[in-house]
């Protein structure tokens, strides 16, 4: 398992002081609250799991103040300010940290407050006993069957999960294998809501903390986290993105370059645009294709074979005309289209001052389907460049 | 109000993500409901799809696609599609479905074209996933397999400004149906222009 594709949390916990589950009146909550809304200013992607749990993922606030660790002892100073401040006179909580890949284990690393290394969450996770994917019957089926860790349990091949261990088995062995990072039914639902209300006011955080990375907004930093996770996961040249620049057709105008966090976009500065990625907005290319773009751009090689009514070839000329009149077109040997319209090729000589000169045409085509194609041809053969989709 | 800072996608209030005004008359609710499927189908259904997500992302949402490696990238520019906001996934057959599940949990829109032979259990679990996250999951195939709340069919299409040997493609004229679930059982039928001779969407 390399690399995990859960985000990198940083878990606090403020247990209830005194009996846990004794009614105090909602002061446990309302103290937790205030921890939150203090924390909120560390990250403003501070996430209450359920009373007396939250997280904030690490990445952003590391960046932001240079290490883990400084991020690690600011979080638990301002937890320690906070509830110093509100248990002056009761006794003083104990705050619990944990930095892993998920939720599930952040909330095992607190419990031992350890901070595990990036992508070593499943190695982590391997001693635990199975006990604590939180289902004792299932845990009791595992420990029989000799699988009484988690790091066991996830050697089982996924295949056989789920018919020898059910649905429960399924979410437990993910867990396992730091593909899932939430025990189902961890997560108290409407956690932030209540914590407004036992505040007892709405908290303006918004206005402060819009921009609060270098100006990218809390979506931009959540999409990188997702695509930085998911180019670990397929590999960085899975995930790209979009640059424009100069040229005449439509696979020439666009490149797809691999996501980079450094890449991300950032929010324009008032009254200014930002672009980075759209290098050449619009350079006056002669003889670039007139817009509607195509919907879809050949990523892959077809081969095209156009004839006119009696069957011949139909080709470019010198001149840049069509030899024939074009009648029909197959691709890759498949069935016969009847063409409906065509336009007159669009000459491309590019390079004419080079010896590797490439002289080409394009031509777009409209059969009898309805779909209309952009087709080039160069040294006699006609390929599909683009699909009007 | 902190509830939204601590769930933002789940406790966002705004549980609408705008669309351009010609796509909205398809929508029941006027915009693309957080946390449902919406299936495009049909010839012009790439197209579609990205007319449909230009306006989520012209509002700063981020919009990711899995499947469309080959998409026009200048035509979704076209539509309105923000380029600094868009991601294309290249994922094997068999990652499709963790690339689309890991994509919903930070990615408002996800424009998807799943594998012909799609398990139904991965689709369930990525409906279910992106109503979890109130993303929502833009699916383009040509035969209806995917769960989905809302469909917009293109019943009809018709190139224009293209001729024997004379002239360019220039604009077509689609006729789009829309029905599904709920507040969405009677079908709406919208013309549009998809694209338009300058590479937009518009009502005809």
């Amino acid at each position: 398992m390399s690399g995990s594709l859960l985000p990198r949390l940083l878990l606090v916990e403020c247990p209830a002081p005194g009996a846990p589950h004794g009614d105090d009146g909602g002061e446990h909550l309302r103290r937790f609250g205030e921890v939150v809304e203090a924390l909120s200013a560390v990250c403003p992607w501070v996430d209450a799991v359920r009373p007396g749990v939250c997280t904030l993922p690490i990445k952003g606030p590391t960046r932001y103040f240079g290490t883990e660790e400084a991020v690690l002892a600011r979080v638990a100073e301002t937890v320690a300010v906070t509830t110093a401040v509100t248990t002056a006179v009761t006794t003083a909580v104990t705050t619990r940290l944990g930095v892993a890949e998920g939720v599930f284990a952040a909330a095992l690393a607190a419990r031992s407050g350890t901070v595990v290394p990036a992508g070593e969450t499943v190695r982590f996770l391997a001693p635990w006993p199975v006990d604590e994917l939180g289902d004792p019957e299932l845990a009791d089926v595992l420990v029989r069957l000799g699988l009484s860790t988690l790091g066991r349990f996830a050697e089982v091949p996924a295949a056989d999960v789920l018919a020898r261990f059910g649905a429960t088995g399924v979410r437990g062995h993910r867990l396992a294998r730091g593909l899932d990072g939430e025990l189902p039914g961890y997560r108290v639902a409407g956690t932030g809501a209540r914590l407004v209300a036992v505040l007892g006011h709405a908290l303006a955080l918004q206005d402060r903390q819009r921009g609060f990375w270098g100006g990218s907004s809390a979506a931009d930093e959540r999409a990188g986290e997702v695509l930085t996770a998911l180019g670990r996961r397929l590999g960085t040249d899975a995930v790209t993105v979009p640059a424009l620049q100069g040229g005449r057709g439509p696979a020439d105008r666009c490149r797809l370059v691999p996501w980079s966090p450094a890449a991300a976009p950032v929010a324009p500065a008032p009254g200014q645009r930002a672009s980075r990625r759209r290098a050449v907005p619009d350079p006056p290319w002669p003889g670039r294709l007139p817009p509607p773009a195509p919907a879809r751009v050949a990523a892959t090689e077809r081969s095209v074979e156009v004839v006119d009514g009696v069957g011949a070839r139909v080709g470019v000329s010198a001149r840049g005309l069509l030899t024939a009149v074009p009648a029909r077109l197959s691709i890759e040997g498949g069935p016969w289209s009847t063409l409906i319209a065509w336009s007159a090729p669009w000459p491309l000589e590019e390079r004419w001052w080079s010896t590797a000169r490439r002289r080409a045409a394009r031509l777009q085509v409209l059969t009898a389907d309805g779909t209309a194609r952009l087709l080039v041809t160069e040294r006699g053969r006609w390929r599909v460049e683009a699909t009007y989709d | 109000m902190l509830a939204e800072r601590v769930r933002p996608v789940a406790a966002s209030r705004t549980r609408l993500l705008p669309v351009l005004p010609p796509i909205a008359a398809l929508l029941p609710d006027g915009g693309l409901r957080r946390g449902t499927v919406v299936r495009c189908t049909g010839t012009a259904a790439p197209s579609l799809a990205m007319a449909v997500a230009a306006g989520p992302s012209a509002a700063g949402s981020w919009c990711a696609t899995v499947g469309l490696e080959e998409m026009g990238v200048l035509a979704a520019a076209g539509y309105g599609l923000d380029l600094e906001r868009l991601a294309v996934v290249r994922a094997a057959t068999a990652e499709w479905a963790v690339a689309a599940a890991v994509l919903v949990d930070g990615i408002d829109l996800l424009v998807l074209s799943p594998p012909r032979h799609a398990r139904p259990a991965a689709a369930r679990t990525l409906a279910a996933r992106a109503r979890e996250r109130g993303a929502v999951v833009l699916v383009v195939e040509d035969r209806p397999a995917f769960p989905a709340e809302l469909e917009l069919v293109v019943e009809t299409a018709q190139w224009h400004g293209l001729a024997e040997g004379t002239g360019r493609l220039r604009s077509r004229r689609v006729t789009v149906m829309a029905h599904g679930r709920g507040s969405a059982v009677r079908p709406l039928r919208q013309e549009l222009w998809l694209p338009t001779a300058t590479g937009k969407v518009a009502a005809a």
